[in-house]
C-alpha cells in the first residue's frame, strides 16, 4: 500500500510542474506584473514601468523568470497584493480559516445527512419514505448551487429570519468566547448546506443503491440463515460494506469545495478565499489572483490524488496497474 | 452532375423483419417513459418559444425604460419589469435563447473533442494513448471554474463575446468524455468484427467511424445529455458571477445576477424567480431525459 501511495505521489510531480508552467504562462499574459505585485497596474507612466521592469528582472529570459518565481513560491514568498499593499500570504492567511471552516462544516453536514437518508432509503426501498427521499435527490441534483443559495437566502434569511444572509460572524462579539463560536456556526450553516447540496443528493443515492445491492448478496442470506437479527444485518454486515466506497469520495469533496466556495461565498458574502478570488479579479489584484489560482490548482491535484489513493485502499485490485 | 433517384433499390427488398433493432427497441422504451417524454415535450416547447422570441414579443429587450422600473406583474407586463424597466417575460425568452445556444454549442464541441481524442487514444493504444491520456489528466486536474475565470480576466477588454466563452468552456471540459469514450473503445475493439474489418483493409479512420463509434454511440448520447445539463449550469453560474455571457446580453444567469441586490431578492421576487425556476426546471427535465435514455439503452431493464 505504501509503495502504491508513494508511486502516486511521485506521479504527481510532473503534473505539478506542468500546472505551474501553465499558471506562470497565464500570469505572463496578464497585463502588468502579476507575479510580485511590485508594479502597480494602475500606474501607467511608461518610465515608471520601464524602471520597475528592469529592477525586477522582467527583461531576463523567460525560463529564468519562471525559476525565480517558483523558487520564491516554494519559500512562501507570493509577492505583494496591489490592493491591500501587504504580502499576499497575509491576505490569504486572513481568509483561509473561514474557508476551512466552511469546507469542514459542509463535509460534516453532507455525510451526516447522506448517511441518515441513505441508510433509511436503502433499508426500506420503494416505500413512501424512500420515494420522498428520491424526489428530494432529484431536486438536489437538478438545482444548481447558486440557485439553491438564492432561494435559501430568500426563504431562511429574509422570510423566516432563521439565519443571517451575509458575513462570517456577528459584529460586537469578542473573539474566543462561546458566543463567538456559536455566532460563527450560525453564519456558516446555511452556506455549508448549499455548498454540500449536490453531494448530499448524490451520496444519498449512492448509499441507497449500494445497500439495496448488498442486501441481495450471499453473505446477507447466510447471515439471515444463521438467525442474525435484521437490525444487525443492516447496521453491521451491510453498512460496513456500503460505507467504505463512500469514503473514497472524500478526495473529490476537496475539489468540489474549491469551485463551490467561489460561488457560495459570493452569494452569502462570506469572507473566504472564493470571495477573495473573485474580488481580486474585479480589482485587478493579479498577485493575489495568481497565488490563489496556483493554490486551488494544487488543492485540486491533491484532492484527485487522495481519491486515487483511497480507491487503492478500498479496492486492492487497482494497486496492481 | 448525376442525379441519384434511388440510392439503394435493394434495401427494402430484404427478408421481412423478425424482431426490432436495438435502436427501435430503445426508441419504443423511451416513448413509453412518461416522465422522460413530458420532459422532452417541455424542453421542445421552451426551445421553440426561445428561438421564436422576436416573433412572440414585440417589446425591446435592451431598451432601458426609466418610467417603468421594477413594476409588479400586470396585464401589460406578464412577469413585471426589472430594475431598468425592461420586460422580464421578454428577457426570459431571449435569455433562454442564449442559455440554450451556449449549452448546445458547448455540448457539441465537448462531445466532439472528447470523442475524437478518446477514440484515437483507445484505438491506437501504446504511446499515442499514453500521450493523449496524460494530456487529458492535465485538463482534468485543473480547477475548471477557477481557470475559466482567470482566462476571462486575461481576455477582458481584448476579446469578448459568446463564442469566446463557448470555446474556453469547451476546451477545458472534454476530459471526462474522452476518458469514458476511451474505456468503451478499449473493450469494444477486442471484438472479432474489428479484427475482421482491419483484415479486409479498412483504414483506422474507417474502423473508428464505421465500426467502433456506432457501438459506443448509446454511451455518448447519454453523456451528451448529462453534459448539456452541466453546461447550462456552468453558463448560468458564470454569468451569475459576472464572468460569462456579456452583461448586456440577457441570459438566465445574467438575469439571476440581479438577485445579488438585497432589495431585489427580498421584495421583487418577479425579477429573479422566473430565471431561477427556468434554470431548475430545464435541468430537471434534461436529467429526466438522460435517465430515460440510459434506461432505454440498457438491454437488461425491462419495462
Amino acid at each position: 500500500m505504501l509503495k502504491y501511495a508513494f508511486r502516486r505521489i511521485l506521479g504527481m510531480i510532473p503534473m505539478l510542474f506542468l500546472i505551474s508552467v501553465i499558471v506562470f504562462t497565464l500570469a505572463k499574459l496578464m497585463p502588468g506584473d502579476s507575479l510580485s505585485g511590485e508594479i502597480d497596474p494602475r500606474n501607467t507612466n511608461p518610465q515608471y514601468i520601464q524602471e520597475m521592469r528592469e529592477k525586477l528582472g522582467y527583461n531576463d529570459p523567460v525560463p529564468q523568470q519562471y525559476f525565480r518565481w517558483v523558487g520564491n513560491f516554494v519559500q512562501g514568498d507570493f509577492g505583494k497584493s496591489t490592493r491591500f499593499k501587504i504580502d499576499v500570504s497575509e491576505v490569504i492567511g486572513e481568509r483561509l480559516p473561514n474557508t476551512i471552516m466552511l469546507g469542514i462544516t459542509s463535509i460534516i453536514i453532507t455525510y451526516i445527512l447522506a448517511f441518515i437518508m441513505g441508510t433509511y432509503a436503502g433499508r426500506k426501498p420503494y416505500t413512501l419514505g424512500d420515494n420522498f427521499i428520491s424526489g428530494l435527490n432529484y431536486l438536489g441534483l437538478s438545482i444548481p448551487a447558486f440557485v439553491a443559495g438564492v432561494f435559501a437566502i430568500f426563504l431562511f434569511s429574509f422570510k423566516l429570519g432563521w439565519f443571517p444572509s451575509n458575513g462570517s460572524v456577528d459584529i460586537g462579539v469578542t473573539e474566543g468566547t462561546l458566543e463567538y463560536w456559536l455566532s460563527r456556526l450560525h453564519h456558516v450553516f446555511l452556506p455549508a448546506v448549499v455548498l454540500g447540496f449536490l453531494n448530499i443528493a448524490s451520496y444519498t443515492q449512492f448509499l441507497r443503491n449500494d445497500i439495496i445491492e448488498n442486501s441481495r448478496k450471499d453473505f446477507v442470506r447466510t447471515a439471515r440463515a444463521k438467525g442474525t437479527s435484521e437490525k444487525k444485518i443492516y447496521n453491521v454486515h451491510i453498512l460496513r460494506n456500503s460505507i467504505i466506497p463512500l469514503i473514497t469520495y472524500l478526495g473529490f469533496d476537496i475539489v468540489a469545495i474549491i469551485s463551490g466556495a467561489i460561488i457560495t461565498e459570493t452569494i452569502f458574502t462570506y469572507p473566504g478565499l472564493g470571495q477573495l478570488f473573485l474580488q481580486s479579479v474585479g480589482t485587478r489584484d493579479y498577485p493575489v489572483l495568481m497565488t490563489l489560482t496556483m493554490l486551488f490548482s494544487f488543492l485540486t491535484l491533491l484532492g484527485n490524488l487522495v481519491a486515487d489513493i483511497l480507491y487503492g485502499v478500498v479496492d486492492p485490485r487497482i494497486r496492481l496497474d | 452532375m448525376e442525379i441519384v433517384t434511388q440510392k439503394n433499390p435493394k434495401r427494402n427488398a430484404g427478408p421481412p423483419k423478425k424482431s426490432l433493432s436495438p435502436w427501435a427497441m430503445a426508441r419504443r422504451k423511451f416513448a413509453k417513459n412518461k416522465l422522460a417524454m413530458t420532459s422532452l415535450f417541455f424542453l421542445v416547447i421552451v426551445g421553440i418559444l426561445s428561438f421564436l422570441a422576436p416573433y412572440i414579443t414585440t417589446a425591446d429587450v435592451s431598451r432601458i425604460n426609466i418610467g417603468q422600473m421594477g413594476l409588479e406583474p400586470s396585464k401589460e407586463h406578464w412577469l413585471g419589469t426589472d430594475k431598468a424597466g425592461r420586460d422580464v417575460f421578454t428577457r426570459l425568452l431571449y435569455g433562454g435563447r442564449i442559455s440554450l445556444l451556449v449549452g448546445l454549442s458547448c455540448t457539441f464541441f465537448v462531445i466532439f473533442l472528447g470523442t475524437l481524442i478518446g477514440s484515437i487514444a483507445g484505438y491506437f493504444g501504446g504511446a499515442v494513448d499514453n500521450l493523449l491520456m496524460r494530456f487529458t489528466d492535465l485538463i482534468l486536474n485543473f480547477p475548471f471554474l477557477v481557470i475559466v475565470i482567470v482566462i476571462n480576466a486575461i481576455l477582458f477588454g481584448r476579446v469578448s463575446g459568446l463564442w469566446v466563452l463557448i470555446a474556453v468552456i469547451s476546451f477545458l471540459y472534454w476530459g471526462g468524455i474522452a476518458r469514458i469514450v476511451r474505456s468503451k473503445i478499449l473493450s469494444e475493439k477486442e471484438n472479432e468484427y474489428i479484427t475482421a474489418a482491419i483484415s479486409i483493409g479498412c483504414t483506422p479512420a474507417k474502423v473508428i467511424i464505421k465500426h467502433l463509434l456506432p457501438n459506443v454511440l448509446s454511451t455518448i448520447i447519454v453523456q451528451a445529455t448529462i453534459t448539456f445539463a452541466t453546461m447550462i449550469v456552468i453558463e448560468s453560474a458564470l454569468s451569475y458571477l459576472g464572468f460569462g455571457v456579456p452583461q448586456e446580453t440577457p441570459s438566465w444567469g445574467n438575469m439571476l445576477n440581479s438577485a445579488n441586490e438585497p432589495d431585489v431578492l427580498q421584495f421583487k421576487y418577479w425579477i429573479w424567480m422566473p430565471p431561477a425556476l427556468m434554470i431548475t426546471i430545464t435541468i430537471l427535465s434534461i436529467n429526466f431525459i438522460g435517465e430515460g435514455l440510459k434506461d432505454a439503452f440498457n438491454p437488461k431493464s425491462r419495462r
